[in-house]
């Protein structure tokens, strides 16, 4: 099971806006990791956007799933994990990594903020310890007082998005995908098909 | 352009001893008048739009040229950029084999390039069933024995023997965490155990204890627990069970369980064993990944059952059926498909003694669960 990236945005009024980010791209290929990073940092936006606030999804997308928590504040977490990961203990890691946010940052700094200007670096550590979910948190802790039954699941990223809107629109028209990340995802969408050479 | 793109290859290669990979950079189209190949971090990239000149390019030239090389290095670097763009063409492998056979080519080159390749093709079939022909071609030489015999404790390992065994197990390592269940690498990891290391009882467990973090990570990963299932298997057939903690046992119906192969290797106390407590402790790794990871892995429990059962030991210690409830458990959670498989073996496992702790955590757990449950 794998932690791929954890992140905190802010959803403002139209724009999301990504906090601080921490991402393990290690098991990707070499040459792939910077597209997949974009892509992370992109789909944890678009995902913020589409979610209300005060409300617990996770999206499934082929073999990855990504957990978000939009708190009533607008303060919101994202961690992309694989289809093994514990769904339960990523939102309870979101829920620490928001709290311990919201304590170390001013509110006032969260809508203008950027990764480079917030002062918050507790998240790469936490990645890494939570990659292994067993150790990071002993059963007693796991069982918090979670309500899953309120945990909205979507089977597609299509599904958050409106009607007539696609997803190639968006990629395209994004500013957060590199010219590469962009002819990354059109080879990709292109061949559904397994190419031996590709 | 194809031609000086193969120079390229060959040349980076040749001056970069330490590449560790390779991988392909979507490039729909050509920049400049750049090379196509791009060297960073160790990490070989071919940029993907030269890709539709060069295989085609490498591709004839193999085939048309088979019988007559211009050259002596000619078919290793031809042979060498062809598999790394597509590493299922059985035939350019062969040519290595052939250049082997005549002395040409070095055995380590050719499995350096064999993990090159399977760190962007983590499955690709040809692959490891050359590098098994390879490991056959090493371990054959006569002139160089892999394996010495060491006072009255059988035969060891050379030390050329444990570097070769190490460096496969590296390889099928990083091959399965870069494709989910790579059946591929972990088959090769057994055949590896069984014919490099002829199941030497020392490397076994240092498997089992390596493979243990594994297997916490990669939960439903079947085809690594198949391999521990493999290990286990082997370490029970060749050492004996500690006939004196089966004694103390008031349950045991059945006398002591496998037969030593080797009654000096037994009786001396330097012989790695397994014994019962070791078989405890696999049973209590593996419930605790089934309770821990919230979702019940079928794989780990099916695992543990089917090579306990058929040894028929523990299935003797079985006492309260505390089965019952865990399957009401498993059930809720969704998984009543494969329980219908796991739940019988599931009792008998839990009847190990470790069912209260099941009980007392699974089925909090399970109350917790979401929608689908209720």
């Amino acid at each position: 099971m794998k932690l791929y990236s954890l992140s905190v945005l802010y959803k403002g009024d139209p724009k999301v806006v990504l906090l601080k980010a921490a991402y393990d791209v290690s098991s990707f290929s070499f040459f792939q990791r910077s597209s997949v990073q974009e892509f992370m940092t992109f789909t944890s936006q678009l995902i913020v956007e589409r979610s209300a606030k005060g409300t617990r999804s996770s999206v499934k997308e082929q073999e990855y799933l990504c957990h978000v928590y939009v708190r009533n504040d607008s303060l919101a977490g994202v961690a992309i994990a694989d289809n093994e990961y514990p769904s339960r203990v990523a939102f309870t890691l979101l829920e620490k990594v928001l709290d311990e946010f919201s304590n170390q940052v001013d509110k006032m700094d969260w809508p203008v903020g950027s990764p480079a200007t917030i002062r918050y670096t507790a998240l790469d550590g936490h990645l890494s310890r939570y990659q292994n979910p067993r150790e990071a948190d002993p059963i007693s802790k796991v069982q918090a007082e979670l309500d899953e039954t309120k945990i909205i699941l979507h089977n597609t990223m299509e599904s958050l998005l409106e009607r007539g809107e696609k997803l190639d629109d968006l990629v395209s028209k994004s500013e957060v995908l590199g010219t590469q990340s962009k002819a990354f995802y059109k080879t990709a969408r292109k061949q559904n098909s397994c190419c031996a050479i590709m | 352009m194809a031609e000086s793109s193969v120079k390229d290859i060959t040349s980076t290669f040749r001056r970069n001893l330490h590449i560790d990979g390779i991988g392909l950079i979507t490039c729909p189209a050509a920049r400049y008048n750049r090379s196509p190949i791009v060297l960073v971090e160790n990490k070989l990239g071919v940029e993907s739009w030269c890709v539709r000149f060069l295989l085609p390019y490498v591709h004839n030239k193999l085939l048309s040229t088979r019988k007559q090389w211009l050259n002596r290095d000619e078919p290793t670097d031809i042979t060498c950029t062809l598999l790394l763009l597509s590493p299922d063409f059985t035939t350019a492998w062969n040519v290595r084999k052939e250049l082997i056979l005549s002395g040409t080519l070095n055995p380590i080159k050719d499995l350096h390039l064999g993990k090159l390749v399977l760190t962007k093709f983590p499955k690709s079939p040809e692959t490891w069933i050359h590098r098994r022909w390879v490991l056959q071609q090493l371990i054959q030489e006569t002139s160089l024995p892999s394996f010495v015999t060491k006072g009255n404790l059988g035969t060891i390992p050379t030390e050329r023997t444990l570097w070769l065994i190490q460096e496969e197990m590296k390889v099928c390592g990083e091959a399965a965490g870069r494709y989910p269940s790579n059946y591929n690498a972990w088959s090769h990891r057994i055949w590896v155990l069984q014919h490099v290391a002829k199941l030497d009882v020392k490397i076994l467990l240092d498997e089992l204890s390596s493979t243990q973090h594994w297997a916490s990570l990669l939960v439903s990963d079947h085809s690594g627990f198949h391999c521990r299932q493999f290990l286990l298997k082997s370490l029970i057939s060749q050492t004996v069970i500690d006939s004196s903690v089966l004694e103390q046992n008031p349950l045991r119906s059945k006398p002591a369980l496998l037969l030593p192969k080797d009654e000096e290797a037994a009786a001396s106390t330097e012989e790695p064993r397994i014994n019962l407590p070791h078989l405890l402790e696999e049973a209590e790794f593996s419930t605790d990944l089934v309770i821990s990871c919230g979702m019940l892995s079928t794989s780990s429990i099916i695992y543990m059952v089917g090579f306990l059962t058929p040894w028929g030991t523990l299935s003797d210690l079985h006492l309260i059926p505390a089965g019952p409830q865990l399957s009401q458990a498993m059930n809720k959670q969704g998984h009543s498909q494969e329980t219908n498989a796991g739940s019988g073996p599931s009792s008998r496992l839990l009847g190990l003694g470790v069912e209260r702790r099941c009980t007392d955590q699974v089925l909090p757990t399970s109350r917790d669960a979401g929608p689908a449950s209720q």
